[in-house]
C-alpha cells in the first residue's frame, strides 16, 4: 500500500530519512535502501540537509524509486527561484516521486558553502501555494501546464522552547494547512508523556501527524541536545541510561526503538532520523516490533 | 542617496481611512534631495490629503514636520512634542525613517507614503539611476568605477553576457550594458588588461546573504 493510501485510511507509517551522498558514489545509499525495503512505507530524502552542498534530493528520490522503495523528497527555497522550483517539481513527478515535504531552510552561514547567495525568492507558504497550482494544472505565473502533476504535500513543525513557541508554531501549521498540507512531521520526541501531552492540540489541527525519532547515539550527543535544543526535553534519566549502559550503541537503538514502539500506540506514524546509522535502521525497526 | 517615490495617492488614502488626526513627517535628507519627501513634498501631500478626505465629506487634520534626519533617533526625538496629539504617523522618509519612528514610538501606528527604490545618484535634473547595491565587498577598483553588481542585469562579475548589442542590455534597450562601460572606461585608463582578469565568486556574506547587517566602530560606541 502506498504511503498516501496507508495516510489517508489511518494506517501507522514508518519514514525513515536517508541523505543523499556528497559526490556521485550512490553505493551506500543504494544499500541502506535495500537494507529496510518492505519495512518502512517510504524513505524521506533531505535536500542539502544541514546546508551543506549534497546531490540533489531529486536524484536521492528517483534512486529511491529505483529501488522498489517510495520516497519523498523535501523542497524548500533558500536555493532555487519559483522558475527552478516549479521545474524540478514537475521534473518528481514525471520520475516518479509522489511525495513532497515543504521544508525551513538552514541558514546558510550554518552551511559549508557560506559565501553563497541566498534565493529565498518565495517562502514555505508560497511554495505550498505553487505546487497546488501546479496540481491545479497551472504555474505560478498563470500559465497552462500540458499535464499536471499531483503529490501528497507535507511540512515540518519547528521545536518549540515553550507554550508561546508552540502555538505559534501551530497557527503556523494551520496556514500550510489551508494552503494544501495534507500531513505533518513534528520534531524529534525524546519523552513520550511530553508528546502525548500536546496530542489534543495536534489532533485539533486535522491532519496526521507524524513525529520524529531522532537516534541519540552517544552521551554526548544527548547532552548537545539537551543543551542547545531548549525544545527537545531530554531528561537526565534517559542520559544516565544511555552512560551505564553496557554496550552504549545497543542501548542508544534500543531506546530509539522504544520510542518508535511508544508513538505507534499515540501517533500516525513515525519519521526516524539516523544521521549517518541508516545500516542501524533494521535494528531500530527490530527493537520496535516493526 | 536613498531614492524613493511616493506610493500612489489611493494607497495612502486607503490607509489613513481610520484616522482622523495623523502627523506627516518629512526628512531633510535622501528624500528631500531625490523630490520624493522633504519639507516641500510634505506640504503638498497634506494639502492633498485633506482635499481627498474633503470630498467624501470627512475632515483629516494634518500636522506636518520635517526632521533633519528621521534614520537618526536624536532627531526623532523631537516628534514627541506633537506624537500625543494625533492617531497616526505617515513618514515620507525612506524605510530607515519609518522604522525609526516605529521603533522610538511602539504604540502609534505609522505608515510609509513613499516606497524606498535604491541607493543611485542623480544623472539629470529629475532622473536618479541605480549606482550602488550595499553589497559590502566593493569590486569599484576593480571595474574602472562602473559597479557590475548595481549596473549589470544578472550581476556579472565577469561580464559581458551574449545579450550585450550595441552597448546595451538585453533586458532593456534603455538599460546601458554596465560590461561595456567597465571595458571603455579601462580602456581609457589603459587598464585593457585588468579586463582579462577573472574576479573570483563572490563571497554574498558581506550583503545580505549574511542577513541583517550591522556596523560597530568601537571608538565612537559609548
Amino acid at each position: 500500500m502506498s504511503f498516501q493510501k496507508r495516510l489517508t485510511s489511518g494506517e501507522f507509517v514508518v519514514l525513515a530519512e536517508m541523505n543523499t551522498p556528497k559526490g556521485v558514489d550512490i553505493s551506500e545509499l543504494v544499500t541502506n535502501a535495500r537494507r529496510i525495503k518492505g519495512r518502512v512505507d517510504a524513505v524521506i530524502v533531505p535536500d542539502m540537509d544541514n546546508g551543506i552542498m549534497r546531490m540533489s534530493a531529486l536524484a536521492g528520490g528517483v534512486l529511491m524509486h529505483q529501488q522498489g522503495v517510495e520516497s519523498i523528497i523535501h523542497v524548500y527555497c533558500r536555493d532555487r527561484n519559483r522558475m527552478a522550483l516549479q521545474g524540478d517539481i514537475l521534473a518528481a513527478h514525471v520520475l516518479g516521486i509522489q511525495n513532497l515535504v515543504v521544508v525551513h531552510s538552514e541558514e546558510m552561514a550554518k552551511g559549508d558553502h557560506r559565501d553563497a547567495k541566498l534565493v529565498d525568492d518565495l517562502d514555505e507558504l508560497d511554495l505550498l501555494g505553487a505546487i497546488q497550482s501546479l496540481q491545479n494544472g497551472v504555474d505560478m505565473a498563470g500559465f497552462d501546464l500540458s499535464g499536471s502533476p499531483s503529490f501528497t504535500v507535507g511540512c515540518t513543525m519547528a521545536p518549540s522552547a515553550d507554550n508561546a513557541a508552540f502555538e505559534k508554531e501551530l497557527s503556523l501549521a494551520r496556514k500550510k494547512i489551508e494552503a494544501g498540507v495534507q500531513f505533518i512531521i513534528t520534531p524529534p520526541v525524546y519523552d513520550l508523556n511530553r508528546f502525548s501531552a500536546a496530542l489534543d492540540a495536534f489532533k485539533k489541527l486535522g491532519v496526521p501527524i507524524i513525529p520524529t525519532v531522532f537516534l541519540i547515539k552517544s552521551v554526548g550527543i544527548a547532552r548537545y541536545i539537551s543543551t542547545y535544543e531548549p525544545g527537545a526535553h531530554i531528561s537526565e534519566d534517559l542520559i544516565k541510561r544511555i552512560r551505564k549502559a553496557s554496550d552504549t550503541e545497543m542501548e542508544c537503538l534500543r531506546i530509539a526503538g522504544e520510542t518508535v514502539a511508544g508513538l505507534k500506540e499515540v501517533a500516525q506514524g513515525v519519521h526516524i532520523i539516523t544521521l549517518g546509522w541508516e545500516y542501524r535502521l533494521p535494528k531500530i525497526l527490530d527493537y520496535a516490533g516493526i | 542617496m536613498i531614492t524613493a517615490e511616493r506610493k500612489p495617492m489611493e494607497e495612502l488614502i486607503e490607509c489613513l481611512r481610520p484616522y482622523n488626526r495623523i502627523l506627516l513627517v518629512g526628512c531633510n535628507e535622501c528624500v528631500t534631495v531625490c523630490s520624493a519627501g522633504g519639507r516641500k513634498e510634505v506640504g503638498i501631500l497634506s494639502s492633498a490629503l485633506q482635499m481627498a478626505f474633503m470630498k467624501e465629506g470627512k475632515t483629516l487634520e494634518v500636522k506636518e514636520m520635517t526632521l533633519e534626519r528621521q534614520c537618526d533617533p536624536e532627531y526623532v526625538e523631537e516628534l514627541v512634542i506633537q506624537i500625543d496629539q494625533v492617531e497616526a504617523v505617515m513618514s515620507m522618509a525612506c524605510g530607515c525613517g519609518v522604522q525609526e519612528i516605529a521603533r522610538r514610538f511602539k504604540t502609534k501606528p505609522v505608515f510609509p507614503a513613499v516606497n524606498t527604490e535604491f541607493m543611485g545618484a542623480s544623472e539629470r535634473p529629475g532622473v536618479w539611476v541605480e549606482r550602488c547595491q550595499g553589497c559590502g565587498d566593493c569590486v569599484l577598483g576593480l571595474t574602472g568605477g562602473i559597479c557590475p553588481i548595481a549596473r549589470c542585469s544578472k550581476r556579472l562579475l565577469n561580464g559581458p553576457c551574449g545579450g550585450s548589442t550595441n552597448g546595451k542590455c538585453e533586458v532593456d534597450p534603455d538599460i546601458e550594458c554596465a560590461w561595456q562601460l567597465i571595458w571603455d572606461r579601462l580602456k581609457a585608463l589603459g587598464l585593457e588588461d585588468r579586463y582579462e582578469e577573472n574576479i573570483a565568486a563572490k563571497d554574498w556574506r558581506t550583503g545580505r546573504g549574511g542577513g541583517p547587517r550591522k556596523i560597530i566602530r568601537e571608538d565612537l560606541v559609548k
